[in-house]
């Protein structure tokens, strides 16, 4: 476990958040911290919860009860342009704004911020190119000429750009192939480490979940079942449909 | 006919410029309009969604509207001209604006919008960042077909007495000049291929971030042109094919234009003969490059605004009161040459004083302006002009003297056969004889039923033909007997004879001037004018000029001229 999920302080923290779509309930008395600089993983089925939960975060959903606090400030009072701008958001497939190149695309929020600070936008713009590993020769690049593995590099760029100091991930590296999606990791994990930022990444890929975060969630129907270190999730699955997904994933080293 | 069409363009250059300026001007204008509204609209019902369903079923519904019938709703409100022209374009251009816009923005994917939003653009960021460049392909191509729809269009405004090239294509059809007809119809055509491919650039352009994924998913048909993939270069072929299809759009838009000028000429010309005024509004053509500039001169000594329905004789007409009046007086003529409707439009525009007077047949005067059921003679032409003048302020002064009545006309052969001269000799021998007439004569009241009734008549076959093919029909052999106005130009030409209404079944439409009385009280010296026209021209006068207009392909005004120098009055 990395020494940044023992510190303290806490970067969002969900306080008894439900909220519901109709009859169902996407979540249910949510209660959890995610402390400054840890890296969050949320897995679970489709429609368990995971992407309304981030959602939460950046207020693109307002809970039905409960509060959520980001950086001790409840995201219900908070305005949620100002809250958005300061918090980098990824999300499946990457998808980038086709009608941009790559340098206008990961420009895009510090061009919402800062409108006549150029220089500092392109600045921002190689710096986080070079961090993500894209060459500099495809700023001049649109999405539809990128290669999937460089979608999403663009696309965490694109999340970095405003240096926020926490970035929400949902399910970035599901449109690409395993080798990508390993090299993906890599380069996510080094961010986190050379950054100090606070991720929650959403998945449904229990190898993902495992090995990139330094805390899982997991969750059911709404419910946030286990929120613990990895190896903890793999010695003690609070669910069947943990031990599930864990007993796979047991298969899968046993057969190596 | 093609050489004809060039060599009137060469000759009539500084005429056909200032049309194709002025149809610039309308159909532009309008374009600029209903993209404003229209990408308004588009916007706003693509953000509240509720109201796109009823926004776009009533702009797809005023679509559907056709163009005569829309500009004839719109007459009384905003008059005949340049305005009402602007004004029914644009609301035509707008549902293709509408529904590209909100089309464009709907169909972005959700994904996209939720990104932008997730990463803290603000709804106006939002829209002018993300939604709307994404949507411009679809918003470009949406402006690409309202533009070419537009100035094809245009050229039906000039029916409303607008300006534009429209003008030479319906002057040409009703003075059967068919050069100007071509002419008119070519430059809409190369005015809007030019547009759209200056459009297409544009759109072109805005599909270039799109272009390697269209690529990708290898070559489909576009509907609308463009996207080519960036270095790809579009093979020759497939440019000729694309332009041709393009080409076909405009030559059918511009066929369809032609056919409703022909259309409507027909219908008023029959029309304003017409006892009952159910005729639809719509035809027309102004004259020169004022026309549909319907504002009051304010010269010194005064202009006097001259109307004319859209008919070869009233364009005659309309030349000779100009030519006269100001050869004579101070007073300056600004004509609005062949107002589309006839007396429908021009009356509402007499009473409020866009106009000051114009050239109308004491029968439609009758029936259609006093609205009267019965048949009018013209023994009681003093009280058609006292009510004119105790209910209208108007007044009927300087009678022409010719009468633009029904009349049966039969070839000379079949005239001095059966020595023929009036409408009872006929009736005698209608059983063994064909009648050609505009189908719609035949079921007339006042058409053919009334004709039987009054005569005893009863042909042997009757035939509906297109009021241009009739008098073909007859110099051809095909028809015995042909249904003519009076005053037709063909009447002028040998081997036909019109026959005598003995027991005037048909009403008189004898031409006269109709004036508003003010005019004739703030320019007295009009009324000398007009009353030198008095009993000036003759049945055979005006379809001998009308022949010089139509089949010998002379200038209205050159005939006008001719005729009063002729008569001593110039």
């Amino acid at each position: 476990m990395s020494a940044t999920a023992i510190r303290s302080e806490t970067a969002i923290r969900f306080d008894q958040v439900s909220k519901g779509f109709g009859e169902t309930m996407a979540l249910d008395d949510v209660s959890l911290d995610v402390p400054r600089g840890a890296f969050v993983t949320v897995i679970g089925s489709s429609g368990c919860g995971k992407t309304t939960l981030l959602k939460t975060v950046n207020a693109l959903v307002v809970p039905d009860e409960g509060h959520v606090l980001v950086n001790g400030r409840d995201t219900a009072e908070a305005d949620p342009i100002e809250l958005r701008r300061s918090i980098g958001y990824a999300i499946q497939g990457s998808v980038l704004f086709p009608h941009l190149t790559v340098e206008r695309n990961i420009a895009f929020v510090p061009s919402l911020l800062n409108k006549k600070d150029t220089r500092r936008t392109a600045d921002a713009v190689d710096k986080w190119m070079e961090i993500v590993g894209l060459p500099a020769s495809l700023k001049d690049r649109y999405p539809s000429e990128l290669s999937g593995g460089q979608e999403q590099r663009v696309g965490i760029a694109r999340a970095l750009a405003a240096s926020p100091d926490i970035l929400l991930m949902d399910e970035p590296f599901s449109a690409v192939d395993e080798i990508t999606r390993a090299t993906l990791q890599d380069e996510i994990r080094a961010v986190h480490e050379r950054t100090g930022i606070t991720v929650l990444f959403v998945t449904h890929d229990i190898d993902e979940a495992l090995d990139l975060g330094d805390a899982v969630l997991v969750m059911e129907s709404g419910h946030a079942v286990q929120y613990a270190p990895p190896h903890e999730v793999l010695a003690h699955p609070a669910t069947p449909f943990v031990e599930h997904l864990v007993t796979r994933k047991q298969r899968v080293y046993a057969r190596a | 006919m093609i050489s004809d069409m060039f060599s009137l363009l060469a000759v009539r250059s500084s005429w056909f410029g200032e049309l194709l300026a002025q149809h610039i001007a309308i159909s532009f204008l309008s374009i600029a309009l209903a993209g404003i509204i229209g990408l308004s609209l588009g916007i706003a019902i693509a953000a509240w969604r509720r109201g796109a369903r009823p926004v776009l079923a009533l702009v797809n519904f005023v679509y559907t509207i056709p163009s005569i019938a829309l500009f004839g709703f719109l007459i009384p409100v905003t008059g005949v001209g340049n305005v009402t022209a602007v004004v029914a374009l644009t609301v035509y251009a707008l549902l293709p604006m509408v529904r590209n816009t909100y089309t464009g923005i709907v169909n972005i994917d959700p994904r996209v919008i939720e990104a932008a939003r997730g990463m803290g653009a603000t709804e106006r960021q939002l829209l002018y960042r993300v939604e709307l460049p994404l949507a411009a392909p679809v918003i470009m191509s949406g402006i690409r077909n309202m533009a070419t729809m537009t100035i094809a269009l245009a050229g039906i405004a000039s029916f409303i007495g607008a300006g534009g090239l429209g003008v030479a294509i319906y002057r040409g059809i009703t003075t059967n000049n068919l050069a100007m007809t071509l002419a008119g119809s070519v430059l809409i055509a190369v005015l809007a291929i030019v547009v759209d491919a200056l459009l297409g650039l544009v759109e072109k352009r805005l599909r270039r971030p799109f272009a390697a994924a269209e690529k990708a998913r290898g070559p489909r048909r576009q509907r609308t042109g463009g996207a080519q993939g960036r270095g790809t270069h579009e093979t020759p072929s497939r440019r000729v094919r694309s332009w041709s299809r393009r080409g076909v759009v405009v030559v059918g838009a511009i066929a369809v234009v032609v056919a409703f000028a022909a259309g409507a000429a027909a219908l008023v010309r029959g029309g304003s003969l017409r006892p009952e005024g159910e005729r639809l509004p719509g035809g027309n053509a102004g004259d020169g490059p004022n026309s549909g500039a319907l504002s009051k001169g304010d010269g010194s000594a005064g202009t006097i605004q001259v109307a004319t329905k859209p008919m070869t004789e009233q364009y005659i007409l309309g030349e000779m009161l100009k030519t006269l009046v100001e050869h004579d007086t101070d007073l300056a003529v600004e004509l609005t040459q062949g107002v589309g409707g006839g007396v429908a439009n021009i009356q509402p525009a007499l009473m409020k004083g866009d106009f000051d007077l114009y050239p109308e047949y004491t029968g439609t005067g009758w029936n259609e302006v006093l609205k009267h059921d019965d048949t009018y003679d013209e023994s009681r032409f003093d009280e058609l002009r006292s009510q004119y003048e105790d209910d209208l302020e108007l007044t009927w002064l300087g009678m022409y003297g010719f009468n633009n009545t029904y009349g049966l006309a039969v070839s000379s052969d079949v005239a001095e056969r059966f020595d023929l001269s009036t409408y009872s000799d006929l009736a005698q021998v209608a059983d063994q004889l064909r009648l050609g007439a505009e189908p719609d004569f035949f079921d007339r009241q006042d058409g053919y039923p009334g004709l039987s009734q009054a005569y005893g008549m009863s042909f042997g076959t009757t035939m509906d033909m297109d009021i241009g093919l009739k008098y073909q029909a007859l110099f051809g052999g095909q028809v015995d007997a042909i249904v003519v106005f009076t005053t037709d130009g063909q009447l002028a030409e040998d081997g036909i004879v019109v026959l005598k209404d003995d027991r005037g079944f048909y009403p008189s439409y004898l031409c006269g001037n109709v004036v508003r009385l003010d005019t004739l009280e703030a320019h007295p010296e009009l009324r000398t004018e007009l009353e030198k026209l008095e009993g000036l021209i003759s049945d055979d006068d005006m379809a001998r000029m009308n022949h010089a207009v139509e089949s010998e392909g002379r200038e209205p005004k050159d005939v006008a001229d001719e005729f009063l120098a002729e008569r001593g009055l110039l």
